[in-house]
């Protein structure tokens, strides 16, 4: 940074961060405090609310059974799809090329709310029941451009010409590309079937519309706890699934670039 | 690799992803828009003859007004966006690698969180007991009702939408070279006028895609006003849940919802050009 530039600007960056991260430091402390009144700052620390976390079993059943079963199958599905549609879509000159890219990654452009509506009138219209399905539908449909991006980033830094080096030493297509190119492609297929975990786990605009009473996801199961007042069982179950998404997002980091997935 | 085979491989490659955005993304908007030309019947699910009146409603005071507080507290959270997330932008951009990717992980992080758990957290601090008002009551002023206000909501917007402004405004400041902003330094301007005359107008680019996405996202929103806004001061978002979910006006909320895409579907296709256009003209030159 230049040595000249202004002398508030780091105090005003740091108060901007400060505020972008106040929530998760709060709901991370509440968790770990006695109190069940959300006092902040804490006067003591407890493990209760995650003793009373693990004894619930709408909370067991929301985190476990549901967000982490419909985000494991929502990133291994996403990663072949996404993966797929990339490589077509680098590797191959066609008519329309870019209009079926903007068409990929058009789900990114359209509001969660707005799908979710959809999808849910869609749902109602072909008289199926919501369920932990109609839910992974839904999150594919977000979580697959993500992986398309952070391939499409990890393809464009490959050379293709190894592929073709394979080939001309006697391996066929198939086997080139399971055998050069994918070990290459990694940490980017690492990197988006991550980020796909992440937007199914945390997603509620999707999941308020999509999941029935026998599939309600964490988010929706903490957003009615906080519509009817309930205790700081959920600020240990949110603690829990920041520490996971922030663990998952340094591993990106270390192995990708962020920037090319988000 | 063989580009013109006789197998058109790349149909294989991207059929599958295709079809499934085909019947998960177009059919239900196809629907949705049926689902808008049908009059409403309490009693019947869905009624043959075609109507616009799931149109015409949009321009009743109450939808007229539900609009206009949509696109006002969209334009506030936006405005604040861009005074919060510009300096950021700035410095992240401008910082050593190291820096730079602690920066982005306290970015990223928040952003990757459940909104919930977000607004879970700013319910807390802004509450009747929270931390705000402990700090006003320990100065000995009186607490004051921050909660369930369009404040609140636009505190919880901003919040959440924040990295949406940061992201783009930054990846076009990363393609400024610093050399510029030395050399306008050397000839004698002060750090403003270096800033106004050639950080501002190369940026731009950026500045715009991060407004329109903010902006669509943020007169979208629904889990924030839901949980942090007046209930009877409501936002489209709300309204949409609601007719859908609660009182199954169904070709009423179609109407709303295809409207809302339109208008934001609009602006994020102006943002993506905004960035793909700066992209090539700096190919270009």
């Amino acid at each position: 940074m230049s040595a000249r530039s202004p002398r508030l600007l780091l105090p005003f960056v740091a108060a901007v961060y400060l505020g972008l991260l106040a929530p998760l430091v709060v709901v991370i402390a509440v968790s770990f405090g006695p109190s069940a009144a959300f006092e902040f700052p804490p006067r003591g620390v407890t493990l209760h609310w995650f003793e009373a976390f693990f004894a619930s079993p709408a909370f067991v059943t929301a985190f476990f059974r549901v967000s982490l079963v419909v985000g494991l199958l929502a990133a291994s599905l996403a990663t072949v799809l996404g993966t797929s549609a990339a490589l077509g879509l680098v590797r191959f000159r066609f008519f329309g090329r870019e209009a079926v890219e903007t068409f990929f990654l058009a789900p990114l452009l359209v509001p969660e709310i707005l799908l979710g509506a959809a999808l849910y009138l869609f749902y109602a219209r072909l008289a199926v029941q919501a369920s932990i399905w109609t839910l992974l539908c839904g999150h594919l449909v977000i979580c697959t451009p993500y992986v398309i991006r952070s391939v499409t980033a990890g393809l464009a830094g490959l050379d293709p010409r190894l592929e073709e080096a394979a080939m001309s030493l006697g391996a066929t297509r198939v086997q080139a590309f399971f055998k050069i190119t994918l070990p290459l492609l990694r940490s980017s297929l690492v990197s988006g079937a991550i980020f796909a975990f992440i937007i199914s786990f945390s997603d509620i605009n999707l999941a308020l519309f999509l999941s029935g009473p026998q599939s309600t996801s964490l988010p929706v199961h903490i957003f009615s706890q906080i519509q009817w007042q309930g205790d700081p069982t959920m600020a240990a179950a949110s603690s829990m699934q920041i520490v996971i998404i922030g663990l998952l997002i340094l591993v990106v980091q270390r192995i990708f670039r962020l920037r090319l997935v988000v | 690799m063989d580009h013109a085979g006789a197998r058109p491989v790349w149909a294989f490659l991207t059929g599958p992803y295709a079809l499934f955005l085909l019947v998960l993304l177009l059919v239900p908007f196809a629907n949705i828009a049926m689902y808008s030309l049908h009059p409403y019947s309490p009693t019947k699910v869905f009624l043959p003859e075609l109507t616009f009146d799931n149109y015409r409603k949009i321009f009743d005071l109450y939808y007229a007004r539900l609009f206009g507080r949509t696109l006002r507290l969209g334009l506030i959270t936006t405005a604040v966006c861009v005074v919060l997330g510009y300096p950021l932008a700035y410095c992240l951009a401008r910082a050593s690698p190291r820096w730079q990717a602690m920066g982005l992980f306290l970015l990223i992080m928040p952003l990757m969180v459940s909104a919930v758990i977000r607004i879970f957290g700013w319910i807390v601090i802004l509450g009747r007991k929270g931390l705000v008002n402990q700090a006003l009551m320990a100065i000995g002023l009186e607490p004051v009702k921050l909660l369930y206000s369009e404040t609140a909501v636009v505190i919880g917007l901003v919040n959440i939408f924040v990295p949406f402004m940061v992201l783009p405004i930054m990846a076009s400041i990363e393609r400024i070279p610093p050399s510029l902003e030395e050399a306008a330094q050397n000839l004698g301007a002060n750090w403003y006028r270096m800033f106004g005359r050639v950080i501002l107008p190369l940026s731009l680019p950026g500045l715009i895609s991060g407004c329109l996405l903010v902006y669509s996202l943020s007169i979208s929103a629904f889990v924030t006003p839901a949980l942090m806004g007046n209930p009877r001061e409501r936002m489209v978002g709300q309204q949409i849940y609601d007719e859908v979910l609660v009182s199954f006006n169904w070709p009423g909320a179609a109407s709303l919802s295809l409207t809302l895409v339109l208008v934001t579907a609009a602006l994020m296709f102006g943002a993506l050009f905004a960035t793909r256009r700066a992209a090539r003209r700096e190919k270009a030159s």
